[in-house]
């Protein structure tokens, strides 16, 4: 069974259609809790993005060997390795970025997301078709913790990647853990506000 | 029924597999990792010193690095100071409570092997009684130029508000601030996490001993003036006008962060008792280095 | 139910905790720290006035620091003489053990009565529970467990549900990861491993406590059995042991903390469900629907937990 998508469109759709963070409400921890720049957002969303790419052409790889009863063990024992393997290799060359991420790198492991997609498509698609959606999802996740992690920064600290965008520091309520319940919330209502608007004037139309 | 023995060794070859992936990874890691560690420190120390990538350390500047510990043998306290030495290796010094030498031990190891602390443990466990067990306390590192003392640098760490901050202190050799980086913290964002930003840890800049001895934490709102001196890499004040305002604010308690009172009290605190336990201790062992005729390159 | 279950527990511990600590010389009877720059010591007999009032018989030094005394400034000595109150110069930094010496205290003068004072242990113990429980509240406080937290509050029911299972099941593999780390990992230098490690035994505990459930009491597992898929995919379960072998937690900390967060996770969903159940019935802007009002919520809630933060009860 292989899937009638294009690379691009398996891209598109991790990216946009089944966003992990905004569609799918998945792996929202991180979405709130180190969020508060746009820096960690990439850095997170890069570890995401190796997490879920090779786990997903690992098991695609062996879908055929893997055992249909240990499954799930299968699939905890993959993430888990590459969890493992970009904990360490974080930790060793790029030791700041790891610091403020602190635990979440290794959370990475018990993120919903990545099992799904391994259990709905690496298992049955082809290696191709795996990577391609990998690199989607882990796109999807990265964006969506730069989209919230580009708010919280500029609103917080009027900076972004570090740089002095505005001068000043117009909220520092955003910058505080407990906003990114809010930023969250408002970023959901506002796609689906822009949702609700498209389908009635396509209606319209 | 059958299949379990499938099972058993499909799921054997996969843990296998993935103990490889991991094992190599940790392998070719664990150096880059400790090294890195290493190199970051450095930069650390001296840029705690002034210098940095646009402002070269001079090549009579070393740094030279002594172990604390603390050794415990028949119910018996002594502290020991691992030391380099002028020529070659180092010395295990153990000094009693009262401040009185009491041995000092040639220790077979490198400067490099120094570094870690397994190796070190060795060493010194090596040349020690057998019953006698020791317990590292801490680490300092003294930077010389041209043989002449120029400044301590003091690694520590203490509780924090949610967890341990991890700072390094620069003194000058009458024990006045030369600065305070925070190395290691995970206070909330916003708030305790200001800890690490130029206003508030350059307040401890310029401090002399005495009035370090009896710091305290102010709820004052922070001085315009000052936080544009404190901030001179971001406002461009000149270095003459920054220390001029320094000397101003020399006397003055630090001024606590908006909001976070116990993460400013924290590091204030922290910083005080390392400052003045080095002090105490500093006194002894030159005392008895100087005693004993022990030749240290510091 | 469940506060009777506590006390008892609570109550173990003491017994468990408390011989082990209250061990000091014989003359002593008991130690305490008293105001900020006070220890105060309860002798046993009564005790020679001379040699108790003089501050140059005492000795006290905070324990890392065996090197620095701590100058006692005056010491008081009750009148029946049984017991003393030593002041220091400067406040006591209480969170460390301070060792205190007598000499010329004991009759045989060549003995000095050595012992520890610190904060009684069972208090850091609570203190670790109410932590975890309130002041830094896994999903309030640390954001954590985000997903089965949104998932899982809709319903009170499913709530206390999902809230008790998750709690048994993190008790139980946060006590083997506690074993697995101190006697296999730590001895064998495998920390690298701990993330395999650790999920592995949650993916093993909920695994045996499905199989148990299942023969032992159906109607429970008819209850709570659909909960426990779910408790893998949330972050608190890794994330515990990874924070008890982070600090080194011995085995009565690791239950405390352990039992404060899945108490704490069991207090976010209720009081959350709570709130869900009647903005159903509320008017929420179409756009708001759902999710994005829940997130809303939840922030509040985490900024009334912000409250908690700097609270000291022990």
């Amino acid at each position: 069974m292989a899937t009638d998508k294009s690379n691009i469109q398996l891209i598109t759709n991790g990216i946009l259609n089944e966003n992990p963070i905004f569609r799918l409400v998945l792996s929202m921890c991180p979405a709130v809790g180190i969020s508060t720049t746009v820096m960690n957002g990439i850095m997170l969303g890069v570890a995401v993005l190796f997490v879920q790419v090779f786990s997903s052409v690992t098991i695609s790889i062996f879908k055929n060997v893997i055992h249909p009863r240990i499954r799930i063990p299968t699939y905890t024992l993959t993430i888990a390795t590459w969890v493992t393997v970009i904990d360490l290799l974080l930790a060793a060359y790029l030791p700041e970025a790891y610091g403020k991420m602190g635990i979440f790198v290794k959370l990475i492991v018990a993120f919903a997301i990545i099992t799904m997609r391994l259990e709905m498509f690496a298992c049955k698609e082809s290696v191709q078709a795996s990577f391609w959606d990998g690199i989607g999802m882990g796109l999807g996740f990265m964006f969506g913790m730069m989209a919230i992690g580009f708010v919280r920064e500029l609103l917080g600290m009027g900076t972004l990647l570090g740089y002095d965008i505005l001068g000043f520091q117009p909220l520092l309520f955003f910058v505080l853990h407990c906003a990114g319940f809010f930023v969250v919330g408002l970023m959901m209502a506002f796609f689906n506000y822009v949702e609700i608007i498209y389908k009635k004037t396509k209606q319209g139309a | 029924m059958k299949d379990i023995f499938t099972i058993i060794i499909r799921l054997t070859l996969a843990c296998i597999m993935a103990g490889l992936v991991m094992g190599t990874t940790y392998i070719f890691t664990s150096n880059a990792k400790k090294h890195n560690e290493h190199v970051n420190e450095q930069k650390a120390m001296y840029g705690l010193l002034g210098y940095g990538p646009a402002n070269q350390a001079p090549d009579s500047m070393v740094l030279h690095a002594f172990y604390r510990y603390i050794v415990s043998h028949d119910d018996l306290l002594h502290l020991g100071y691992l030391v380099p030495l002028q020529d070659k290796g180092f010395s295990f010094v153990t000094i009693d409570l009262d401040g009185n030498f009491v041995a000092a031990r040639q220790v077979d190891i490198t400067g490099k092997e120094a570094i870690e602390e397994e190796a070190r443990h060795q060493a010194i466990a090596a040349v020690l009684d057998e019953e006698a067990t020791i317990r590292y306390a801490d680490k300092t590192i003294v930077a010389t130029n041209d043989g002449r003392r120029q400044a301590y640098l003091l690694p520590g760490a203490f509780p924090g508000f949610k967890t341990f901050i991890h700072v390094m202190l620069a003194l000058d050799p009458h024990f006045t601030v030369l600065g305070l980086e925070v190395m290691e913290h995970e206070e909330d964002p916003g708030l305790g996490g200001e800890i690490e930003k130029d206003y508030f840890k350059n307040q401890f800049t310029g401090k002399p001993y005495e009035v370090l001895k009896h710091l305290d934490v102010t709820k004052t709102p922070l001085p315009d003036d000052y936080r544009r001196a404190l901030e001179a890499d971001r406002t461009g004040m000149s270095a003459d006008d920054v220390r001029v305002i320094q000397e101003q604010y020399k006397d003055k308690d630090i001024y606590a962060l908006t909001g976070a009172t116990i993460s400013s009290r924290a590091v204030t605190n922290g910083a005080k008792a390392i400052v003045k336990k080095f002090a105490y201790r500093l006194g002894i062992l030159d005392k008895v280095l100087a005693q004993e005729n022990i030749a240290v390159p510091f | 139910m469940k506060n009777i279950m506590l006390r008892q527990i609570i109550i173990i511990l003491l017994l468990c905790g408390l011989p082990g600590l209250t061990q000091a010389a014989d003359l002593i009877a008991d130690k305490s720290f008293g105001d900020d720059n006070e220890i105060i010591v309860t002798f046993s007999q009564a005790v020679d006035m001379e040699a108790a009032i003089n501050p140059a018989n005492y000795t006290v030094y905070e324990e890392p620091d065996p090197d620095i005394r701590l100058s006692v400034e005056a010491v008081s000595v009750a009148d029946d003489l049984m017991s003393a109150s030593l002041r220091f110069r400067e406040p006591l930094n209480t969170s460390q053990p301070h060792v205190v010496a007598i000499a010329n205290l004991s009759p045989d003068p060549e003995v000095v009565t050595t012992f520890t004072v610190a904060k009684p242990y069972i208090g850091y113990l609570l203190g670790i529970l109410v932590s975890a429980l309130l002041i830094n509240n896994f999903v309030f406080t640390k954001y954590l467990g985000l997903c089965v937290f949104f998932g899982t509050s809709k319903r009170k029911d499913t709530a206390k549900g999902m809230g008790f299972t998750f709690t048994i099941v993190i008790v139980v593999s946060a006590i083997m990861s506690w074993f697995f780390y101190q006697f296999i990992l730590k001895p064998f230098d495998l920390n690298f491993l701990q993330i395999v490690i650790f999920i592995g035994l949650v993916s093993l505990t909920v695994q045996a406590v499905d199989t148990i459930l299942r023969k032992v009491n159906p109607d429970l597992f008819n209850a709570f059995g659909v909960y426990l898929v779910l408790v893998i995919a949330n972050c608190v379960i890794i994330a515990v042991p990874l924070i008890l072998a982070d600090n080194e937690y011995n085995f009565f900390e690791t239950f405390m903390l352990s039992l404060g967060a899945g108490g704490g996770f069991l207090l976010a969903l209720y009081l959350m469900s709570s709130v869900r159940e009647r903005i159903e019935l509320a008017n929420v802007p179409p756009t708001f629907k759902g999710v994005p009002i829940a997130f809303i919520v939840a922030g509040q809630f985490a900024l009334a937990f912000l409250g908690f933060s700097g609270m000291q009860l022990f």
